[in-house]
């Protein structure tokens, strides 16, 4: 239903995301991991067309056979809200705080040509459906994951078939975490979910996308990349967040992320490589069918 | 939100009274006596005692405080030491000129920088909104009777297109009235519009970067759209606390603009008082002047808490 | 951006440098009247032309910058002197009765603006450049009483400053050592904006006739003078009009320049209400 090739975003003559391409099946739940700077957020918003001033995107996103990336701003506009949606990260600035949160919920179906009286009664319901059921409040009345339903209640108004959670429950306690999430994954269709917590991802999606460099590095279902990573990278990271035994140290990757455009040339992850051989300056491409890696020695 | 206008009209009455405390002391401070200044330096300590006793000068100073306060809350300005005509109606009766003159020139400010503010907000990485940008820059550093001045040169010398001055009330020629006010207004309000430009682009930009915006795009909102709809009204908040400031300033302005145009208003009245050494006049008038600050101050805030629900 | 502070900077000098030099050397007297040469046009003898009493302008302009920088600096002197350490008490201790009480006195001589004060102080004690200079000294103090307090309070909740008072130090040690330098860079971005203001605020006094007598020259008062023959000789108005528009230009470009300069990321302080 969604179907990403060769997604490029540069700034200038940097390229902050290389040649990403996946699909998402109608209804299936896509996850998106990365550490910041890995590109992660810029696929998400080149996906809405919500790229910031002098970053642009090249390469084909069709989302329903409808292009996402390259098309003016006036097509964008249309789909945006209403056949693919988006949940940002930070709740206490994502709403209005002069508006109150039930307008702010109709908006976003009177905006695509739903009927104010129509749209007055879905918020009511919406709502509910959310737990939120307080339409004349305003957002500094609500607490962080209140406010956070009602940006998963105003991405779902218009029954979308993608929605984008980027980082959707980074800024919220553990115990409204989960209540998120649940309400994630009973409510929404087809999802792309951004994060960087790997058991958040685990809990909510069925296949998983690593990226790192602004490049996808390793892909396929969960329990198979989770259990038996091929890409050194995400070796690396599943190592990372492994509970271990006391008295042993944390398994860490070494080295840092580098900035952008600092990337080695040739495979992303080589100047980080316990495993690096003269070959890995040649760039790998994805190969694989459904757990697919990146990489000249990945982990067997 | 009770709380808090109660709380403001507190603050308003408490500032009041102190204004009127400092007003008195300050005019109190005057050396000379008013009677001596009425009769001139040859008079009889038997006139002088009877004029003191007419004037109330010969009273302690607290019971003349107390007599004027009064006075104030009924409207009753005193009369004039000097001459003898009665302070309350010159005062109302210039209020109307001055106010006319101040709200005209606020308005032209915020037709001049509300648009302009925007669009230099807006385009704030490309030349254009640089030039407005520095325009307003220029605008500020030009004192309002500056402006004057120029407006007075390009249009009344050169053009001969307005006059240079002069006062023509509303009821006795409409026309003559709008165009003898034109160059005052423009002279506050170009110079006001500069200074609330710089503040209208700054608010805007602060509110661009807000992540509210972002999410009001992917409902589905355009650029402009979004900041119309959800940006506006938050960029007022700020823009309108600096409009209390400015009418204020707008209010002083006023005064030395009349000046420039001879336009009788209060500003005129008070720097004519001084002359004259009326002292009750320029009492009375500094005070409606600060009380009208402190009134503007109090509105500011009500309209505060009208735009912002966070201050409920 | 790095305009700002250069050609505010530029301004500013040529300012201070005309009314340095005007100690040393002027191209006439400015205060002597020249019957013979009255309303003399640009060129020659007079470069800018003279006045109506047969003064040579640029004479005036140069002795007159004197003026304007003199009551900028009392002016700016007395408002941080008084407001700093007013606003710094009131930012230490944000809810106590004490920071109460100078906020409100605060917004109260906030309402009485500069020429008001001006003017009431010209009445009592006589108009002139000491009175002009007290009165916008005590009419800025708000201004400054603000910033610091806003500044102080950002200051307050970082963390060597709790390190401090974890340590045990008393707090006008506090004061003095750790918060007035932090607050330092945005004191002087206000001394600047206010600089600007006391020039328009002594002009426009001038201008009225409450600010500097005469025979002392002033920009303000030359103003006046132009503007009475703006119908016959309207060149008058031209150079103290430029003297003032670009004196305040320069400040406030300069002010502007240092905010950036000196801390590029900071937020914004709101003027708190």
């Amino acid at each position: 239903m969604l179907s990403v090739e060769g997604l490029t975003v540069r700034a200038d003559d940097l390229e902050l995301v290389r040649q990403v391409s996946f699909d998402i099946a109608h209804g299936e739940r896509v996850g998106l991991i990365g550490e910041s700077g890995s590109g992660k957020s810029l696929t998400a918003l080149a996906l809405m067309g919500l790229l910031p001033e002098g970053v642009t995107a090249t390469g084909s996103a069709l989302l329903k056979d409808q292009p996402l990336v390259g098309v003016p701003e006036k097509r964008v506009k249309d789909l945006r809200g209403r056949v693919v949606s988006m949940v940002f990260q930070e709740p206490m600035t994502a709403l209005n705080p002069t508006m109150r949160v039930g307008a702010q919920v109709a908006e976003v179906m009177t905006l695509h040509g739903t009927p104010r009286a129509d749209a007055r009664a879905r918020t009511l319901d919406l709502l509910r459906r959310v737990g939120v059921e307080a339409p004349r409040a305003y957002p500094h009345q609500l607490s962080g994951g209140q406010r956070q339903r009602v940006m998963l209640a105003i991405a779902l108004a218009n029954e979308p078939s993608l929605l984008i959670c980027d980082e959707p429950t980074t800024a919220l306690d553990v115990t409204v975490q989960k209540q998120m999430l649940e309400l994630i994954a009973e409510l929404a269709p087809a999802v792309l979910f951004i994060t960087h917590d790997l058991a958040v991802v685990a809990s909510v999606c069925s296949r998983v996308l690593v990226m790192y460099g602004g490049r996808v590095v390793e892909s396929g279902p969960i329990r198979e990349v989770f259990t038996n990573p091929r890409h050194r990278y995400t070796e690396g990271l599943i190592a990372a967040s492994r509970l271990t035994p006391r008295g042993t140290r944390l398994p860490t990757i070494s080295g840092t992320v580098p900035a952008a455009g600092e990337f080695p040339d040739g495979c992303v992850f080589s100047n980080r490589c316990a495993h690096a051989m003269p070959t890995c300056s040649q760039e790998p491409t994805l190969q694989g069918e459904g757990h697919a890696y990146a990489c000249w020695h990945p982990r067997d | 939100m009770i709380w808090y206008l109660v709380r403001r009209a507190a603050v308003l009455l408490a500032s009041t009274a102190a204004a009127g405390v400092v007003v008195f002391a300050f005019m109190a401070l005057l050396p000379g006596d008013p009677a001596e200044v009425a009769l001139g330096v040859n008079a009889t300590p038997e006139a002088l005692e009877a004029l003191r006793r007419q004037f109330g000068t010969d009273r302690p100073a607290l019971a003349q405080f107390l007599d004027w306060v009064g006075g104030l809350v009924t409207g009753d300005f005193g009369t004039s030491y000097v001459t003898s005509s009665p302070i309350g109606p010159q005062i109302a009766e210039r209020f109307g000129v001055t106010l006319t003159l101040v709200l005209g020139g606020m308005a032209i400010a915020l037709v001049v920088a509300v648009p302009a503010g925007t669009f230099a907000a807006v385009h704030h990485r490309n030349p254009l909104g640089a030039l407005i940008s520095a325009f307003s820059q220029v605008g500020i550093a030009v004192p309002a009777f500056l402006a004057g001045i120029l407006l007075v040169f390009v249009f009344a010398v050169q053009a001969q297109a307005l006059p240079s001055g002069g006062y023509v009330p509303f009821a006795e020629d409409p026309s003559l009235w709008l165009r003898s006010l034109l160059l005052p207004w423009l002279s506050l309000g170009l110079v006001q519009g500069a200074v609330l430009t710089r503040y209208v682009r700054s608010a805007v930009l602060d509110v661009m970067r807000e992540d509210y915006l972002r999410t009001a795009r992917a409902k589905g909102r355009g650029r402009m759209g979004a900041l119309w709809r959800h940006g506006l009204r938050n960029a007022a908040i700020p823009v309108v606390t600096v409009l209390g400031l400015q009418l204020a300033t707008l209010l002083i302005g006023a005064v030395v603009v009349e000046r420039v145009f001879v336009i009788p208003g209060l500003g005129d009245l008070l720097l004519n008082g001084v002359a004259q050494r009326d002292l009750l006049l320029v009492q009375g008038v500094v005070m409606m002047l600060v009380v009208a600050v402190l009134l503007v101050n109090f509105v500011v805030d009500l309209a505060y808490a009208v735009l912002d629900p966070r201050l409920r | 951006m790095r305009g700002n502070l250069v050609v505010g900077a530029v301004l500013v000098g040529l300012t201070v440098l005309a009314a340095l030099v005007s100690f040393v050397w002027t191209p006439h007297d400015p205060t002597l009247v020249d019957a013979a040469h009255r309303l003399a046009p640009p060129g020659g003898d007079y470069l800018l032309g003279t006045d109506k009493f047969g003064r040579d302008t640029l004479s005036q302009l140069m002795v007159g910058a004197r003026t304007t920088l003199y009551v900028g600096i009392v002016a700016v002197g007395i408002a941080a002197l008084v407001g700093t350490p007013l606003g710094m008490v009131a930012g230490m201790t944000p809810h106590g009765w004490l920071s109460e009480l100078i906020m409100r006195v605060n917004d109260l001589v906030f309402a009485f603006p500069a020429l008001l004060l001006a003017v009431m102080l010209g009445a009592v004690y006589g108009a002139g450049t000491l009175t002009a200079m007290i009165a916008i000294g005590i009419a800025t103090v708000p201004a400054f009483a603000r910033i610091a307090r806003a500044a102080t309070m950002q200051v307050m909740v970082t963390d060597y400053i709790l390190a401090a008072r974890a340590a045990g130090r008393r707090r006008t040690a506090i004061a003095v050592r750790h918060v007035l330098p932090n607050i330092g860079s945005m004191l002087i971005v206000q001394a600047s904006v206010s600089f600007a203001i006391a020039i328009l605020a002594e002009a426009a006094l001038s201008f009225l006739g409450f600010g500097t007598r005469p025979p002392t020259p002033s920009w303000g008062r030359m103003l006046q003078e132009a503007q009475e023959l703006l119908f016959s000789t309207p060149r008058l108005a031209l150079w103290p009009g430029l003297a003032i528009a670009l004196a305040v230009l320069g400040f406030n470009l300069l002010g502007d320049g240092l905010r950036d300069h000196l801390d590029p990321k900071l937020r914004r302080i709101r003027a708190e209400r």
